[in-house]
């Protein structure tokens, strides 16, 4: 492909701002990064010699992530200042350059619209591409990498060609992770001050750890070393999203997975706490095996990690992964049909002299896509979060809710420029299987925080689904409203656990709006939230429509569900099984909040110990239901049921991948149409109305079950038993896995044992017994047959001497006449034998 | 001081420290022991003048390997054998290893109570002997200090080790010894093939660094005897890695022998036999490593599955991290052999990820060197406090021990290849390189990150972490003392140091390795147009 000439500004900024501004994110990002390690390294070492009723690590910890939510901050308005918010136009306004591309402004604009149609069937059969189209194109594609910054930290090993360091890559999607992160994290960490305030004691009865001798565990607080886990965790997310290669995601994906195990098993004393964490773990790395994989394909195909390394005036010196694979509007450069098929690779020449297989590329999206797997609890290794609740709820909230788990969806968003339609498609089925495995088990589940666990699974399988139908945005901007409602929730939770004295079974509970009214209705607002419920068609002045941020983003998912069902009516379940869980999902989040605070008490004992919790736990709640409500700011629905995007979207959109908005058409072995914005923008209104009525309709069953009862939902179970047991014993996934790989990997590791044993070591010591044995026969053979020989000879010498003693008389007369004899026979024989002498 | 003088005395400053205990009364043990001591620091000391020393930078030219520091002084003129010592980025490393795991036993030795004199001048005249290894350039010197190793070790084993200590030490001294055979074979082939050429003045030689280059330049062997002399030196040297199948001494010769012995044969004497693959195996027989490659990366890959799996398998403590043993170095085979080459031409295909590939294989010796030998040690101190190994008989020893507990998990999770930790990056890179090899191969290697980290979790688990401990004498767990919390932070924090910040060793090894796949490659085509050659001239018949 011919190199288009660039001009020496991009379209936000000038070279010079351009490096400013990198060099003031990178500090920023970096500081903010960096400081959770510093406050773990403090706290650890303070905390273990230190006084166990000391709160100060705690003060360290919310100083160091409230830190760096404010360095956070400043780079967000950097670099919202710098991009203008994602509205190219404002900043390039000179004529030349007419760069109106802004795909949230190129909705109204049905010129650009019907462009895209037609450059989406170029696209389809993309095997050439001449400059022509370039030019044109150029107005219509995001370009992600005029607002995209990159560089190198340290290098860890240079092999030739090959480098691998530690890099950075900071853009849109960067910065609001990074503000969300930190955020929430802040929240949660002042939120823990008060929740494990128990700890701090010399003393900490254990009441889930029975002794023998029927007492109960104790042991000294560990308040420290909660906050210096909670420390090192933060740490490794954010160095996750900093990360600017797909190596060091591997690095700190690896790092969040080890917080994540230790903070599940903080009760190291609970049987339960330390298995549910090594399952974690462990069904953590079964993804990254397949994430290695996908490592050594990119590796040995590409000769890079890094992403992408932008720069301000020329196309690429290094160019990374996203550059390599993909031209500039986001096509591949695909030669040859079906198996033989080859993607050619932009390096750092211009040149295509590289390329990789397509099923070697399909190969390694799956592979880095399996990682996600684990790591976001996919099916089919979605079955350790619901077990990794056994750690503290302020755990739950931040690791298990809104940063870890959600790392899979950022991982699969950052790495969508990798992904063909076919790993798509993949993609996209794996969130739909898992979005209703999780709403159906968190239907029948009792125990408040497995509730939201399941919802957890759910919701991330909606993000997946989003990703894998196209829906770049909608997907991360699901990700983002999540965070903020289901870490809210979580804490909510927390809050009447912990106001309950540990009480976790919501049968037993009920009625507590009236004891914890700021958790109740706090609680409320993250179940309206998630449940996607809004007036959406009432538009007030500056407050906008009355909706909660999870209504926006959930709308978004289902209609860009819709568009692609639309587009590939084979795959109609991708839209409607995400539309019937959202009427599950109100379903079974009301009955939680039901079940909990509407109604009666079930359980006196609980409802009468009961009481609100302190300000330090409180507080957190009202800030982050204040973000759940208000992070979607500035979005609107106007009348015909067209979205308006707000600044939360706009910053996504400047990150989009170059080849999103426009969707595909017919792509890959499988002919896949993707939708691309104006498409979607085509269906809202009919999805948004869709999903509400949904929403609204499990609202309203779980009203009649549950405050109204008119129906009996212990009657439903019974005639409904074997589907009953089968969610209660959550689709019996433990089991089959117990009985397919558990309890066989344990049957083969005795095989190596025997084998050395009865094989290896037995051929040694026959070996051995042989080399005895050989030399027991030489023994044999010296003592019996050479000896003897020796024996022998010696035996008939001595006999030969000792009879020749008659003749030693000591008689000179005697010895001359010998003398004589011999001489005579001597002659005699001489005669005998030597007749002619 | 010069260069050689240095080396000399690095190698023999033990030796004449063990000379040196023969003043002691034979009561003053604690005196004897502090000054073993101070003769491993120093030895410690003087290896890091030789790093000061050492530009890492230098890679010589064309023709010469690039070893610094080298110097020859003839010994045995008659055979034409050399006392001929230096160092090169690839022995560098390992000889630092070497005198710090020493010191680092030598402080985990004052559970030694029997004997003692006898035992420091043993394991001092056994630190001589794998210095020696590693900075000897003469192979006739390098197969001397091998067997000097072996002796001390031996007794070591066979004297203060666990109930079954004279099977252990016979199987270790047999094992070992069938490899020396062996190795002594392939000397000899080596050593009368040498003296057609100029560049050994017509003289049947021992210098490595000259049959080095005539094996680069396909002189010193043919094909077919050099696959023969390479299958000698490699079953001779997989017996030291361990590689199945000659891995079993290695079970057992670890639960016998006593805890610093321990370290010092998982931390040193494993890596010797990587070290003379990539020393003398590959180098002498280019063109017999690049036809068995696949068998080495097989033997590898497969060590890696079965090791992690018979180490799941073990309710023993120690044998459980010797079978993670045979594990993690199955990854040093598979990292050196990824050598690919063109059929037809015979030119290496794939010289980055290979040389990768061996950088990978030289840093996990080293991370192993550090996390075993602490993993060993960490076994060894509840070991001298409860008295037995039996992992279903622990449990909660992070309350009874947790400044200890939380050093052993840190260390552990170096061994599962946790990233920011030694084991990841050699684990990591050497799997990484390898698709470029075999994907299949890759693939199954790849997969030992999951059976990893099932067995060193389930460990911890049954061991540091529960409510309580089940096991005898829980009266004798005792919070570790500051002697034994040093070495423990000692070897956290290196490991530490070496995950985060592998460039300093890869800085060290890098022209050294460069020159190690230009040289192998050389040898292997000149050999392989001869190959051609030949073939087109019978066909022109």
């Amino acid at each position: 492909m011919a190199e288009t000439d660039r001009p020496t500004t991009n379209q936000f900024m000038s070279v010079e701002q351009y490096l400013e501004t990198a060099e003031s994110l990178k500090w920023l990002l970096t500081v903010a990064w960096l400081l959770p390690l510093l406050g773990f390294a403090v706290e650890i070492f303070g905390g273990y010699w230190g006084d166990r009723h000391n709160k100060v690590a705690s003060y360290l910890a919310v100083g160091c992530i409230g830190t760096g939510f404010v360095c956070s901050l400043i780079a967000l308005f950097t670099w919202g200042g710098a991009t203008h918010w994602g509205h190219p136009e404002e900043a390039v306004a000179a004529a030349e350059h007419d760069h109106a591309h802004d795909e949230g402004h190129a909705h109204d604009d049905a010129h650009a619209h019907n462009d895209g149609h037609e450059h989406d069937e170029e696209h389809a059969h993309a095997e050439e591409h001449g400059p022509e189209h370039d030019d044109e194109h150029a107005h219509h594609v995001n370009d992600p990498y005029s607002a995209a910054f990159s560089g190198s930290y340290y290098m860890l090993g240079q092999f030739g060609d090959l480098t691998v360091s530690l890099d950075y890559y900071i853009d849109g999607l960067t910065i609001v992770m990074f503000c969300m992160v930190t955020l929430i994290a802040t929240c949660i960490h002042v939120f823990a001050i008060g929740y494990m305030s128990d700890e701090l004691t010399d003393d900490y009865e254990d009441h889930f750890v029975h002794l023998p001798g029927g007492k109960h565990f104790h042991r000294p607080g560990r308040f420290y070393r909660f906050f210096a886990y909670l420390s090192l965790f933060s740490f490794s997310m954010l160095g996750l999203v900093i990360a600017g290669n797909i190596f060091m995601v591997f690095v700190f994906w690896e790092l969040v997975g080890v917080c994540s195990y230790l903070l599940i098993g903080f009760y190291v004393e609970r049987k339960s706490a330390s298995t549910a964490a090594n399952k974690a773990f462990i069904m953590n790395r079964v993804g990254d095996f397949g994430f290695l994989i996908g490592l050594m394909i990119l590796f040995t195909s590409f000769g890079t990690f890094r992403f992408a390394n932008p720069h301000p005036t020329e196309r690429a010196v290094e160019p990374g992964l996203f550059q390599m694979l993909r031209g500039e509007h986001g096509d591949l450069h695909i030669h040859g049909e079906g198996r033989e098929a080859e993607v050619f690779l932009t390096t750092a020449t211009g040149d295509h002299d590289k390329s990789i297989p397509y099923w070697l590329l399909v190969t390694a999206g799956l592979g880095i896509f399996a990682g996600c797997i684990g790591k976001s609890a996919q099916f089919p290794l979605q079955t350790w979060l619901p077990d990794a609740m056994e750690g503290p709820t302020p755990v739950s909230a931040l690791v298990h809710s809104a940063t870890m788990v959600a790392a899979g969806v950022y991982l699969a968003g950052r790495f969508y420029p990798m992904f063909t339609p076919e790993v798509l498609l993949v993609i996209a089925y794996v969130g739909c299987i898992t979005l209703f495995i999780g709403a159906t088990i968190a239907i029948v589940a009792t125990d408040i925080k497995r509730v939201l666990a399941y919802s957890t699974i759910s919701q991330l399988g909606y993000m997946m689904l989003a990703l894998g139908v196209g829906g770049w945005v909608a997907g991360l901007f699901h990700l983002i409203t999540h965070a903020f409602f289901k870490s809210l929730m979580f804490l909510c939770s927390g809050s009447v656990i912990h106001g309950c004295h540990h009480e976790q079974e919501m049968t037993r509970m009920g009625g507590l709006r009236k004891k914890m009214p700021i958790t109740a209705y706090t609680m409320l607002v993250g179940v309206i939230a998630i449940s996607g419920l809004a007036i959406p068609y009432l538009t007030f002045p500056f407050i906008g429509n009355i909706a909660f941020s999870g209504f926006y983003s959930k709308d978004e998912i289902v209609a860009t569900a819709l568009t692609h069902m639309s587009l590939n009516p084979v795959h109609f379940l991708l839209f409607l099984v995400p539309l019937v869980t959202a009427g599950i999902t109100a379903f079974y989040m009301f009955r939680l909040w039901f079940m909990t605070f509407a109604g009666e008490p079930k359980d006196e004992h609980v409802y009468d110990h009961a009481h609100e919790s302190p300000w330090v736990m409180t507080a957190p709640l009202l800030v982050l239901s204040f973000f759940a409500i208000t992070v979607t700011w500035g979005m609107q629905i106007d009348e015909e049921g067209h979205l308006k995007p707000g600044y939360l979207v706009n910053a996504l959109l400047t990150a989009e991948p170059a080849h999103v908005g426009e969707g595909l058409t017919e792509a890959g072995i499988l002919g896949l149409s993707l939708p691309g914005h104006h498409a979607v923008h085509e269906y809202h209104a009919t999805a948004g109305t869709a999903a509400l009525i949904a929403a609204f309709a499990g609202l309203l069953i779980s009203y009649l079950i549950y405050v109204n009862r008119a129906i009996d939902p212990a009657g439903i179970a019974r005639q409904l038993s074997g589907t009953y047991n089968f969610l209660v014993e959550k689709w019996q996934f433990d089991n089959l896995y117990d009985a397919m790989f558990v309890r066989p990997v344990h049957i083969v590791a005795r095989w190596p044992q025997a084998f050395d044993r009865n094989y290896l070591d037995g051929f040694l010591h026959a070996l051995c017994r042989c080399a005895v044995w050989v030399s027991k026969w030489d023994r044999a053979f010296d003592e019996r047959v050479v000896d003897r020989l020796v024996n022998l000879v010696g035996d008939v010498t001595f006999a030969v001497g000792r009879s020749l003693t008659v003749i030693q008389t000591g008689r000179l007369r005697q010895y001359v006449m010998f003398i004589a004899v011999g001489v005579v026979a001597l002659f005699a024989l001489m005669f005998v034998f030597m007749p002619t002498l | 001081m010069s260069d050689v003088v240095l080396l000399s005395l690095t190698i023999f400053a033990p030796t004449l420290g063990a000379l040196g205990l023969m003043f002691f009364e034979k009561t003053a043990e604690e005196a004897m022991r502090i000054y073993s001591l101070v003769v491993t620091v120093v030895t410690f000391g003087l290896t890091i003048v030789m790093l000061g020393r050492f530009d890492p930078s230098l890679g010589a030219a064309e023709y010469t390997v690039a070893f610094q520091m080298d110097s020859i002084t003839p010994w045995i003129p008659a055979w034409n054998i050399n006392y001929q010592l230096g160092v090169d980025g690839i022995s560098l490393p390992l000889v630092l290893l070497t005198s710090l795991v020493s010191m680092l036993a030598m402080m985990a030795s004052w559970s030694i109570t029997k004997y003692v004199r006898g035992y420091l001048i043993l394991f001092l005249l056994l630190e001589t002997g794998m210095l020696g290894v590693f900075m000897a350039l003469d192979f006739f010197l390098f197969y001397i200090f091998w067997e000097v190793m072996l002796l001390p070790m031996y007794f070591l084993i066979g004297v203060w080790g666990g109930p079954r200590r004279e099977y252990a030490a016979i199987k270790f001294f047999l094992y070992t010894l069938a490899g020396s055979v062996l190795m002594l074979i392939a000397m000899l082939m080596f050593y009368f093939n040498s003296a057609g050429s100029a560049l050994t003045n017509y003289e049947s030689s021992f210098d490595l660094i000259k049959l080095t280059q005539l094996a680069q330049e396909g002189g010193l062997l043919n094909r077919e005897v050099q696959l023969i002399a390479f299958i000698l030196l490699f079953i001779g040297f997989a017996i030291k890695v361990p590689t199945f199948p000659f891995h079993t001494w290695l079970p057992d010769a670890h639960v016998e022998a006593p805890t610093p012995i321990s370290m010092i044969l998982a931390g040193v004497l494993l890596k010797m036999g990587g070290y003379g693959i990539i020393r003398i195996a590959m180098p002498l027989c280019p063109y017999g490593a690049q036809v068995a490659a696949y068998t080495l990366v097989a033997i590898g890959v497969f060590s890696i599955i079965y090791g992690a799996f018979a180490a799941m398998a073990q309710t023993d403590f120690k044998r459980l991290v010797a079978y993670s043993s045979v594990s993690h170095m199955g990854y040093v085979l598979l990292g050196l052999a990824i050598w690919q080459v063109d059929r037809l031409t015979g030119a290496t295909t794939n010289s980055d990820y290979w040389h990768m590939g061996i950088n990978g294989a030289m840093f996990q010796m080293l991370a192993h060197g550090v996390s075993s030998a602490g993993m060993f040690f960490m076994v060894g101190v509840i070991y001298d406090r409860v008295h037995h190994r039996d992992l279903n008989q622990f449990g909660g020893l992070m309350q009874k021990m947790p400044f200890y507990s939380a050093i052993a998990v840190g260390i552990f999770f170096a061994g599962l290849g946790l990233p920011g930790l030694c084991g990841f990056i050699g684990e990591a890179f050497t799997v990484i390189s390898s698709w470029s090899y075999s994907k299949v191969m890759a693939i199954i290697a790849a997969s030992g990150v999951i059976l990893t980290a099932g067995y060193i979790l389930w460990t911890i688990q049954r061991v540091y972490l529960g409510p309580e401990y089940k096991g005898p004498h829980p009266e004798a767990l005792t919070p570790a003392n500051s002697r034994e919390n040093t070495v423990a932070v000692v070897l956290l924090v290196l490991a530490i140091f070496l995950g985060c910040y592998p460039w300093s060793m890869f800085s060290l090894m890098d022209e050294s390795t460069r020159l190690l796949t230009e040289s192998l490659a050389q040898g292997y085509e000149a050999l392989h147009e001869t190959v051609e050659q030949v073939s087109s001239v019978t066909t022109g018949q």
